[in-house]
């Protein structure tokens, strides 16, 4: 220890380390399991709905609303009106919110990890959790849809159903799709994450955070269904969530996904500037 | 009554810089802090002398913790400048922190995880840890404070004692130059609040400068060599202990064994006096000497006389009630 002058200041924490003591977090969280469980059974359940709905013969009905594409991409799209974003908004909440009720946003900033630094490792924290959602629901229904309803199968375009030999993709066309409407699901909820994480670092109760996502998506819920608001429709980022449903399509409209997706990286843009702009002034 | 310390000086080292010549560990001009319509910190001036044991006092709600929390970069000055180790706050944050250990406003850790696992997330994030050394200091310091044995349990299972210890032992996961401590004797039981002090001993004999608040005046007697006292917001003395204390000294103790003839001749001499245990206490009058002729005159017997020094209680009363 030198006490004349200043011992020369050590490398900050490396990406690598500093990520990994938050995923370390994340994922020892209990309620990070339980919700990512619960998450994966609904594609389940609903596979066994269709199954034992559609007893003793299975129809054709069922081979379009329940096989190995449509049940991935009808639970992913179910999912993302309201439960995806919750949780979301959990990993959100705790990740700056919880801290700071903690007390340990203040053992962070004085270790010191940089506040720039920290607020790209709680952003990868929850694109972690998001990420964790859509790949477990996608896999989840693809495997239930596949074993127990019948192999991927598509719309045409003017919504018939399409003959037996074009009604079963290729595996890789359809995992294409699979991947597709995953990763657009995914923007969707960076966005809702950048949001929820700038209300988290507002305020130090993570409640307060759940409660501003969810309002916000009831909310929206209730302007789209106010005809005279329409010019406000395009810019709520729930009026795209339709969108999911188009990659059953054939060929897929790509329309609504980019515009929905645009709009997502609108939301994302703002959520992280705010983000970012009260993180470097935060008292912790 | 012990002043400056016995702790203080049995330790001190030759390694210690001379007064002056070492910047100061904490240091702040002008400093203050407004909460809407309540000035919380109003035009502090204060240094912190490296390698000092300074202890802060003050009533609650009189800006002990918003100053520390400014001086750490935790919450921005309304204005004023603060610089931590030499550097200024907050560009030189990152170049300083790593050599400030801090204890403030109670632990702070996660009740899901164990003492080991909080401590680890801790040691994770801290700069002056390789990747691989930090299961070790963990490790270490969890025995350092007496923590070994509940590692293992959950942080919501511990008693407030222990987390009080986890937290310090989050601030000493590395040597440290600076060691702040907000109220550290919160929660612990006597023989906690003796580690405490064996631990702040410790510190100061490696040359750390510790900065702790304390509304426990003893504590702060036992261990500090400077003190602060602050009311209000406003810093209304600093300096050493010893130089304090001897500041507003008055009186002189008088060991006699014959009180009661004593207190009759200092009355004669003008003096203010009362028996005080075995002897006699002189708080008003003429000076040491004149008042111990006029005693050896009427042949009364001393057997010493001393400057009367009043305790830390009774400074810090007359600083904030003056």
């Amino acid at each position: 220890m030198n006490r004349t002058g200043a011992p020369t200041a050590p490398r900050p924490v490396s990406w690598g380390r500093l990520l990994g003591a938050e995923l370390r977090w994340v994922l020892r969280r209990p309620r990070t399991w339980l919700m990512l469980v619960l998450l994966t059974a609904v594609p389940v359940l609903m596979a066994i709905g269709i199954v034992l709905s559609d007893r003793p013969r299975r129809s054709l009905l069922a081979e379009v609303t329940g096989n190995g594409l449509t049940l991935p991409v009808v639970a992913l799209s179910i999912l993302l009106t309201l439960l995806l974003p919750l949780v979301v908004a959990v990993a959100a909440a705790d990740a700056i919110a919880g801290e700071s009720q903690h007390g340990t946003l203040r053992g962070l900033l004085l270790a010191p990890v940089g506040r720039v630094r920290l607020v790209a490792m709680k952003s990868v924290g929850v694109l972690v959790v998001a990420a964790l959602a859509v790949g477990l629901v996608t896999v989840a229904g693809l495997a239930a849809g596949w074993l127990m309803i019948g192999p991927p199968a598509v719309l045409g375009a003017d919504g018939a159903l399409l003959t037996m030999s074009g009604t079963t993709l290729s595996p890789s066309g359809a995992l294409y799709r699979i991947v597709l409407v995953a990763a657009w699901t995914l923007v969707q909820l960076a966005a809702v994450g950048a949001v929820a994480l700038a209300v988290s670092a507002w305020t130090e109760h993570p409640l307060v955070v759940l409660s501003s996502v969810l309002g916000g998506l009831i909310l929206f819920g209730v302007l789209t269904s106010i005809p005279a608001l329409e010019p406000l429709h395009p810019w709520l980022i729930t009026t795209g969530w339709g969108a999911a449903a188009d990659v059953l399509r054939d060929p897929v409209p790509a329309g609504e996904l980019v515009r929905s997706t645009l709009v997502a990286a609108g939301y994302l843009a703002v959520g992280g500037a705010v983000l970012m702009v009260r993180m470097v002034r935060r008292d912790a | 009554m012990s002043t400056a310390g016995g702790i203080g000086t049995a330790q001190e080292t030759a390694q210690r810089p001379e007064p002056g010549t070492a910047p100061p560990a904490a240091r702040v001009r002008a400093l203050r802090k407004v909460f809407g319509r309540v000035t919380a910190v109003d035009g502090v001036d204060l240094d912190v002398p490296a390698g000092s044991v300074f202890g802060m006092l003050g009533p609650n709600g009189s800006g002990k913790t918003t100053l520390i929390r400014m001086l750490l970069g935790l919450t921005r000055p309304t204005s004023g400048s603060v610089e931590l180790l030499g550097l200024p706050v907050p560009a030189g944050l990152p170049a300083a922190l790593p050599d400030v250990g801090a204890l403030v406003e109670g632990p702070g850790f996660h009740p899901f995880l164990t003492g080991r696992e909080n401590l680890r997330r801790v040691a994770a994030v801290e700069p002056r840890l390789a990747a691989r050394d930090t299961g070790p200091a963990v490790d270490a310091a969890l025995e350092r404070v007496g923590l070994a044995d509940a590692a293992r349990r959950r942080f919501r299972g511990y008693s407030l004692g222990m987390k009080q210890r986890l937290g310090l032992a989050a601030a000493l996961l590395v040597p440290r130059r600076l060691v702040v401590l907000d109220e550290p004797t919160n929660g612990l039981d006597p023989a906690g609040t003796r580690e405490i002090r064996a631990v702040v001993a410790d510190l100061r004999a490696t040359g750390a400068t510790v900065l702790l608040s304390s509304h426990l005046l003893s504590e702060v007697e036992a261990v500090c060599t400077h003190v602060a006292v602050l009311k209000q917001g406003s810093l209304l003395a600093a300096g050493e202990l010893g130089r304090l204390l001897d500041a507003v000294a008055g009186g002189w103790e008088i060991a006699t064994t014959d009180p009661g003839p004593a207190l009759r001749v200092l009355r004669e001499a003008g003096a203010t006096a009362r028996a005080d245990g075995p002897g006699v206490l002189v708080e008003d009058g003429p000076d040491g000497p004149v008042l111990f002729a006029a005693l050896v005159r009427a042949e009364v017997p001393v057997h010493g006389l001393r400057r009367h020094r009043p305790d830390l209680e009774t400074l810090f009363t007359r600083i904030t009630e003056s």
